[in-house]
């Protein structure tokens, strides 16, 4: 969290987590997608030919002043792939919330849990722990088939109940609660903390 | 000081006063005088802008901030994985019509320097370096206007919730 008290500004750093191909680029796309072109600036994403991020995405919104301060949200996806390891801890540099976005699909529990994992490993390295930072999950691809439970999914995944979302982020379902809901809680946590 | 400090949750604060920051500002205006630098940076190694001098209309400052920080980050593990001992101190890249300098200033800032070709980087460096030094004083110094727990209260939080349901529609 940065703030300038000159400008009257506070800058929070939200980082998209999950394994590769969840759905992390495709909340931040709907996001800019959606926003009022004021609100936001490009989107820059670092990408392979395939489509694939190769470092990190990223894009800046601000929602206008509230009580004289302009709070402004920088969103980053992580690339999500295993040998992306280096990078995912380059970008949670600095974090102040996390979204975990989960891929729904039976075949890719695996992943989902690896890529927890590591970022557990991570916030641990940073002096923290999914059990105390700010995070929220999202379930995504609720669309597909052969898709676990949410409760499954809850049970496997979640078990610091953090707020939970079910999401198709290719159609924008659940995208803004997802955001909004970690937005929240970042400043309920920097509140209890002050 | 600029307070940089570690909240509870693992997460970081950095906190700038307003004098810090209009003499941080004058640093940089005076580098981007005397090396003709068309834009300059001043950010936090996460990616956090701080504050910025030059034309900088033409360029979206927070998206050069964040691949800037993530450049050093990634030089850095290089380093560590060649077998350097300490990670680059600086980075440069050379273009056409542009160069773009990067400097580390203390532990967690670093500067960016974008200037025309017909300047000599060894110009850019010696003045980068005394506005570097200038930067650590200030960034050393100064009153800690620690007020961030007016900052963020009940009302605020409300405020920013509504105003996400507003805009997040």
């Amino acid at each position: 969290m940065f703030i300038n008290w000159a400008l009257q500004e506070i800058n929070l750093k939200i980082v998209y987590y999950g394994p590769g191909m969840s759905g992390k680029t495709t909340n931040l796309e709907y996001i800019h997608s959606k926003l009022d072109p004021s609100l936001t600036g490009e989107l820059v994403t670092l990408k392979t030919k395939e489509d694939r991020t190769i470092f990190f995405d990223f894009m800046q919104i601000e929602v206008g002043r509230i009580k004289g301060k302009k709070p402004k949200f920088n969103l980053y996806t992580v690339p999500g792939q295993v040998y992306y390891a280096s990078s995912r801890k380059i970008i949670l540099n600095g974090v102040d919330g996390i979204v975990f976005v989960a891929d729904s699909q039976k075949d890719r529990m695996e992943g989902n849990i690896e890529t927890l994992l590591d970022l557990e490993k991570n916030l641990k390295s940073m002096g923290s722990s999914l059990e105390s930072f700010p995070w929220v999950i999202q379930f995504n691809k609720r669309d597909l088939p052969n898709i676990e439970s949410v409760e499954y999914l809850q049970k496997k995944l979640n078990f610091f109940d953090v707020p939970h979302f079910e999401g198709v982020a290719i159609k924008g379902l659940g995208v803004f609660d997802t955001l909004k809901s970690v937005i929240n809680l970042v400043v309920q946590s920097v509140q209890r903390q002050l | 000081m600029v307070q940089v400090r570690k909240l509870k949750d693992g997460s970081r604060q950095i906190i700038l006063a307003a004098d810090q920051f209009d003499r941080i500002t004058k640093i940089l205006s005076e580098l981007a005088a005397k090396t003709k630098a068309s834009t300059i940076l001043l950010a936090d190694i996460s990616g956090q802008l701080i504050t910025q001098r030059g034309n900088t209309e033409d360029i979206n400052t927070a998206i050069l901030s964040a691949l800037a920080a993530s450049d050093f980050a990634a030089t850095a593990e290089m380093a560590k994985l060649v077998g350097e001992d300490a990670k680059f101190k600086l980075l440069f890249h050379e273009g056409e019509k542009r160069n773009v300098y990067l400097s580390n200033v203390g532990e967690n800032f670093f500067l960016v320097v974008v200037f025309d070709v017909s300047v000599t980087l060894g110009l850019v460096r010696i003045y980068t370096k005394k506005a570097i030094q200038n930067l650590l004083e200030v960034l050393d110094t100064g009153d800690a206007e620690d007020e961030s727990s007016k900052l963020i209260d009940d009302d605020f939080s409300s405020m920013l919730g509504d105003m996400l349901d507003e805009s997040f529609k």
